[in-house]
């Protein structure tokens, strides 16, 4: 249960933040997450988060798209298609969240 | 305690990996050579190249805050999201044009200018085998951005193309510093890097971009090599100044009265060098252009018809922008370059004009004689001048600065020497382009776009010099008209054609033909003008005339089509724009079927015999003849003209036409024996060989393919390049023509603006439509939009209004610009 709630922090607050700064904010957002709202399994929370976020607002856009930008960048990377950069983005973003968040998890309160 | 300190390490542990993570994904890294952009910065869907990726019906903002604007300005978009700019002056109407093309092309016009100014490797590195360093090399040491300078303190000078330039590079400065990481073009994201500022010097460096594709080739080098090993009989009979075939653009014998201006002084004497060199930079022979204007007398409407049709490198974004501008005293619509103000192709109220290249030799390269090895004096008249060291700065990316030494003379800057291109070449040439000289364009482009009959045309073009063109003219008062304008040196017979003696001032051009003494045309007999980039004029015109080489098939095939139709529609011209009749295959096939032997051909020989046998000599999409005749003809031309290909040696071939001839006239030339084989060739056994290759070819390229056919429009496998020339942007399209073909469409080069304007009195109507779109973001709908009709030879019929409320429900949206106070 704390595990969902901390990866909804971090996704509404990475959601939150990357609407103002540039996209390590999502960084923060993980950090917080794993700061504030602590699970047993940090590193997971973050990573599904930002990885989760960053799929849906990909998936949002292709929804929407006019164009097959994302199936010619996947060509650049020289991956067989736009799943695959999906995939790819995914996992980027859910690293440096899951890192964020484990990072966050990390700090010590002074009593 | 313990505890504690393993705790704060672990803490510190994930800290400085979550930060080296970021850090290394926030950095664009080169692997291999090749520059990946930063991962987490690029595929950030928030900022990322995602954010530039636009849905259907995507819209601008109805309003924006824009400082600089004096007064308001309105800008219409149709549905192909051409802007139409209602601006109360001319400042806020160039301000106006630079913002708007930036919005659509920012990344376009720097990444030109850039390349014009030898800037590529600055962004992309020194490239595969040092590709884009050497490219860069090669554009500073032919002087571009010399040239653009000089243009420049000439524009500067003229209070109102000042005022143009400024206010163009005012426009683009405010979109730019609007601009964040997010909404960057996807180029910038992908290679990482921001626009700079843009500056005047860059419209007069787009200038010179244009100037260097249409008109910077030459094969002086060439025809000299070519003298030294063949003679100069040889070079009368493979390179003659003119092939005798077709209809030159004005053809009015006897009428040129006027007195010629003539040189005085002995000519230059032949040269007898032999110039170890590969040129960088050749001339491709496959861009032309055609226009043609249609006089009343001879349209089904009885208003003048004309036509425009430029043939370029086909790229994405597209080489033109199509735009209206209105303001007082000014209502113009057609082709602008971004990056340049004004309409350069297009029409207003009362006349339309087009351009074509003139071809003209505007080049030539001088031998310097230098004092002694410091480079530091050369001879020119009897004494020792001095030269001028000017060093190149190369920024390349990733590495640390490269500095070039580049030696200038009077005559220009000397481009291959003991450190580029160094090769076994014994002799120094300096290089000189007419695009060197001061000019101002811009005064041209201001007043032609404000013309409103044929004497302010002629008076428009009275200011420009270069890249030499043909503008076709045509007017709602029934006139038409064509002018060859640039300007071109006073030559006598062979001057020019071969390097020259660098170290007589008289060797130079002492003298310009004046503008009035120009080759052009009014209202003649025929009811039609006409150009294809062939030979300019009848031979009692008193000047001499030469080039790299003159289109000998379109010009005649257009011709012929209008010659024969005295009730010329606007349809007429599309089908004619698009016309895919090969006039050389119907020239040359039934001569080169004549050459073979029909007992002795293998099976597929057989097959093709049939096939082009039966062939209606027309380029269309699923013509297997065209694909056969293409293939043999390319096939062919190495195997005559082989002993002109040789390492480190600039030669060139003869033109299509003139080997033709040779065919028919002299079969038993020494050129016709292939060097790699023992026995003697004649002409019709290179046919032979050639035909035997070609059917081997498309017999691989049908096993290739799996298929048992082979569509030219397959064979030929057009595509439309990516600027970056990066394949998964490129477009690859089936399209019919090829070079010497009306529809000019090769496998790379073809009609890149087809504009069609009927000048009527009640209004001004215009048709057009280009292999592209005018949004430069491949993540927009209007990237391409225009390529599938342009495929099809369909058109769009232009929105031109006077007011913005003419629009209506033409327009998709609109955006207020409103001078922020």
């Amino acid at each position: 249960m704390k595990l969902i709630v901390q990866i909804l922090f971090i996704a509404v607050a990475g959601f939150i933040l990357e609407l103002f700064l540039p996209w390590w904010s999502i960084s923060l957002a993980a950090f917080a997450g794993g700061l504030f709202v602590r699970s047993s399994s940090n590193f997971a929370a973050g990573f599904i988060a930002i990885a989760l976020l960053w799929l849906l607002k990909a998936l949002v856009i292709e929804m929407y798209a006019a164009t097959m930008l994302a199936e010619k960048v996947a060509h650049i990377f020289m991956l067989p298609g736009k799943l695959w950069l999906i995939i790819v983005m995914s996992f980027i973003g859910g690293l440096v969240g899951g890192f964020s968040a484990l990072t966050g998890s990390l700090v010590e309160f002074k009593k | 305690m313990k505890a504690t300190s393993v705790k704060v390490f672990k803490f510190f542990s994930g800290f400085f990996l979550t930060l080296i993570l970021i850090v290394v994904l926030d950095k664009s890294w080169v692997i291999n050579g090749n520059r990946l952009p930063p991962l987490g910065k690029f595929l950030d869907p928030f900022h990322g190249f995602w954010h530039n990726i636009k849905g259907k019906n995507d819209r601008g903002p109805a309003l924006e805050k824009i400082p600089g604007l004096i007064q308001k300005v309105t800008v219409i978009y149709d549905s192909i999201l051409i802007p139409h700019i209602f601006a109360g002056n001319d400042e806020d109407l160039y301000f106006a044009q630079g913002y708007v093309t930036a919005t659509h092309r920012l990344w376009q016009m720097e990444f030109q200018t850039h390349a014009a100014a030898g800037r590529v490797s600055e962004i992309i590195g020194t490239g595969k085998d040092g590709f884009v360093l050497n490219y860069d090399r090669t554009q500073r040491r032919l002087g571009m951005v010399y040239g653009a300078e000089h243009t420049l303190e000439e524009v500067m000078t003229n209070p109102l193309t000042k005022m143009m330039v400024e206010r163009y590079t005012q426009g683009i400065n405010q979109y730019i510093n609007s601009l964040h990481y997010h909404d960057l073009p996807f180029e910038y994201k992908l290679l990482d890097y921001k626009p700079e500022a843009w500056t005047p010097l860059k419209c007069a460096l787009l200038l010179k971009n244009m100037a260097q594709t249409l008109c910077i080739g030459d094969k002086d080098m060439e025809m000299t090599n070519a003298l030294k090993l063949f003679g100069k009989d040889m070079v009368d009979l493979l390179y003659p100044d003119r092939d005798p075939v077709g209809d030159p653009i004005v053809d009015n014998p006897g009428t040129w009265n006027f007195n010629a201006v003539t040189l005085h002084g002995i000519p230059p004497a032949l040269p007898k060098d032999l110039i170890n060199l590969k040129k960088d930079s050749p001339s491709d022979p496959n861009l032309g252009s055609n226009n043609w204007a249609v006089s009343g007398s001879k349209t089904k409407t009885g208003s003048p018809l004309l036509c425009g049709d430029p043939h370029l490198l086909l790229t994405l974004p597209s080489i033109w922008y199509a735009i209206q501008l209105n303001a007082p005293g000014i209502n113009v619509m057609g082709a602008s370059l971004p990056g340049a103000p004004a309409v350069i192709i297009g029409f207003n109220d009362s006349i339309a004009w087009s351009v074509t290249n003139a071809q003209r030799d505007l080049v030539d390269w001088f031998s310097i004689q230098y004092q002694n090895k410091t480079r530091e004096k050369y001879l020119l008249d009897n004494t020792w001048v001095e030269t001028r060291k000017v060093v190149e700065t190369f920024s390349v990316r990733g590495e640390s600065a490269l500095y070039d030494t580049v030696i200038y003379t009077n005559w220009g800057p000397v481009t291959y020497d003991q450190n580029f291109h160094a090769e076994k070449n014994q002799k120094d040439y300096a290089f000189r382009w007419i695009a060197h000289d001061t000019s101002n364009e811009f005064t041209a482009f201001y007043n032609l776009n404000r013309a409103r009959n044929h004497a302010e045309y002629m008076k428009a073009l009275d200011h420009f010099s270069a890249p030499a063109q043909n503008f076709v003219f045509a007017s709602t008062t029934g006139d038409i008209a064509m002018r060859a304008q640039g300007k071109y040196p006073v030559r006598r017979k062979d001057e020019g054609k071969f390097v020259l003696d660098g170290s007589q001032r008289s060797n130079g051009w002492q003298a310009f033909i004046p503008n009035e003494q120009n080759v052009m045309h009014k209202n003649p007999a025929r009811g039609f003008v006409s150009s294809a980039n062939q030979y300019p004029v009848d031979s009692t015109y008193p000047y001499y005339i030469n080039a790299t080489h003159y289109e000998a098939y379109r010009n005649r095939r257009i011709n012929q089509v209008l010659e024969k139709n005295n009730s010329i529609t606007v349809k007429d011209l599309m089908n004619l724009q698009n016309d895919n009749f090969n006039l050389k295959a119907m020239e040359s096939l039934p001569l080169f079927l004549h050459y073979l032997d029909t007992t002795k051909f293998t099976e597929a020989e057989a097959h093709a015999h049939k096939i082009l046998r039966s062939w209606n000599y027309y380029n269309t999409i699923d013509a297997e003849g065209a694909s056969y005749y293409e293939a043999w003809w390319d096939n062919l031309m190495p195997l005559i003209w082989d002993e002109l290909q040789r390492k480190n040696l600039a030669l060139t071939n003869p033109t299509t036409f003139r080997t033709l001839e040779l065919i028919k006239e002299r079969p038993d030339l020494i050129f016709f024996d292939v060097r790699r084989t023992p026995q003697k060739e004649n002409a019709g056994d290179v046919i032979r060989q050639a035909f035997s290759l070609s059917v081997r070819g498309i017999l691989d390229w049908k096993t290739s393919h799996g298929t048992q056919t082979v569509p030219w429009a397959d064979y030929k496998d057009s595509y439309i390049t990516s600027l970056l020339r990066i394949e998964p942007l490129n477009i690859h399209i089936r399209h019919g023509g090829n070079h010497d073909i009306v529809n000019a469409n090769s496998r790379t080069n073809g009609p890149s603006w087809r504009m069609i304007v009927s000048l009527e009195k009640s209004g001004v109507k215009a048709w057009a439509t280009y292999p592209g779109g005018q949004s430069e973001n491949p993540g927009s709908e209007h990237y391409a939009d225009m390529l599938e009709r342009w495929i099809r030879g369909e058109y769009f019929q232009l929105l031109f209004i006077h007011v913005p409320e003419e629009a209506k429900s033409k327009m998709i949206y609109s955006t207020q610009l409103d001078p922020e106070r």
